[in-house]
């Protein structure tokens, strides 16, 4: 092969390698919504201890089923996702998949959707505006919404679980 | 983009072409020697350029959109010589793009215009010296069409959603500093390249579904953009009044 027939072959080869396949996403493509388990040593406390659960079990129930998540290592920060298709969506939770007698909570969200544009490399998504989360009462005592605006911004905690002193 | 930070944009560009344009260090080297303060201050250079209007075309975006497939972009340009180094620059164009990836569909096409001005930053050998090293600054303009786009919202627990959204226009608006240089390598025929940084001013404006690419600006979904041009020019001239005696005459004096 010539000189020149080389360096034919090695512009063909950098024009090659500039080909542009689609972007990569470098921002998180779904909204999360980020939660927080806190419980009080006593029913009378102020005092929050911290509440390490230890085996969560998270449920999406969808239209097509159940869909769990099952926390193997103790955990007080749990990840959930909001349905982009309804306005509610609800998740079943128990503080821990070892004790068979242990009851779910039933989690209801009812929110807003607006969809965004992240960019062409990751295409669309749905942010969320939490109207109102209603729960059962077996393990949780109660709850707080901290933040309503649910993005992709995965530092943000949304809302706040206070489990009853046994669970 | 907030209109923080395009003014932001606006005040640095301003600054910097003023203190670029008014450094002395770019013409007075000549000068640094000179210590005595009491000498008779040098008569005007007077500008005796003659006419020159350079019509060019870019080569770089035709051949770099043909590999990338998915994308067409042309570009011509055009600047007039206006005095004292200074340029009226503009460029024009069309193009368009496709998107067909698996969760986004659509396509677009886009005409655009840039107007501005060239500063030539070299000092000339003479009157027939047109190779010149410049900077510049351009108000870019852009009609862009885009068809109906078809999305996916892909979740793995609740299910994707599919919807749509209507074609539609809308204009794109920007500003570019740039800089590069140009060559008379045969009579008449230059050939040169510039770098351009590109500011949106206007990006918020198309957030729900900014293009993929605008021909004459670059990403659509990214507010600045850094972009190249090689273009291949020819110039038309013709002579000042009087200049062909002064060519005489410094011809004389060497």
């Amino acid at each position: 092969m010539t000189k020149s027939g080389i360096l034919l072959a090695l512009c063909i080869m950098v024009l090659a390698a500039c080909t542009q396949q689609r972007s990569p996403c470098l921002t998180p493509k779904t909204a999360t919504l980020n939660v927080e388990t806190i419980h009080m040593a006593t029913d009378s406390s102020l005092v929050p201890v911290d509440t390490a659960l230890p085996g969560a079990i998270f449920v999406a129930l969808t239209q097509n089923g159940a869909d769990s998540f099952q926390y193997t290592q103790q955990s007080s920060q749990f990840v959930l996702s909001l349905a982009p298709v309804t306005n509610v969506c609800q998740w079943a939770f128990t503080t821990d998949s070892m004790k068979y007698h242990n009851l779910f909570d039933t989690l209801t969200f009812y929110y807003q959707r607006n969809l965004q544009f992240l960019s062409n490399a990751c295409g669309y998504t749905y942010f969320y505006s939490i109207d109102s989360v209603r729960t059962t009462h077996n393990n949780v005592d109660s709850l707080l919404l901290t933040n309503t605006a649910v993005t992709n911004n995965v530092a943000t905690k949304h809302l706040r679980l206070y489990i009853h002193t046994q669970y | 983009m907030s209109l923080r930070s395009i003014c932001a944009y606006i005040s640095i560009l301003s600054i910097s072409l003023v203190a670029l344009l008014s450094s002395p260090a770019l013409y007075a080297q000549a000068d640094t020697t000179a210590t005595d303060t009491t000498q008779a201050p040098k008569p005007k250079k007077k500008d005796m350029a003659g006419h020159q209007l350079c019509l060019g075309v870019d080569i770089f975006h035709p051949i770099i959109n043909n590999i990338i497939g998915n994308q067409t972009g042309y570009e011509f340009a055009a600047d007039y010589y206006l005095h004292n180094e200074y340029y009226l620059a503009g460029e024009g164009g069309w193009g368009s793009a496709n998107v067909n990836y698996s969760d986004l569909k659509y396509s677009t096409t886009n005409s655009f215009l840039r107007l501005g001005f060239n500063k030539s930053v070299l000092n000339r050998d003479g009157p027939k010296d047109w190779d010149m090293m410049m900077i510049g600054m351009r108000l870019g303009f852009a009609n862009i069409t885009r068809s109906a786009a078809t999305y996916t919202v892909t979740d793995s627990v609740w299910g994707n959603s599919d919807s749509s959204h209507v074609g539609k226009s809308f204009p794109a608006l920007w500003i570019e500093i740039s800089g590069g240089m140009r060559v008379e390598l045969l009579k008449n025929f230059f050939a040169g390249w510039n770098i351009r940084g590109k500011f949106m001013l206007n990006g918020r404006s198309f957030n729900d579904l900014a293009p993929l690419y605008i021909a004459g600006y670059g990403k659509g979904d990214k507010n600045s953009n850094f972009d190249f041009n090689v273009y291949l020019s020819y110039a038309l001239r013709w002579d000042k009044k009087g200049v062909k005696v002064v060519e005489k005459v410094v011809e004389k004096d060497k």
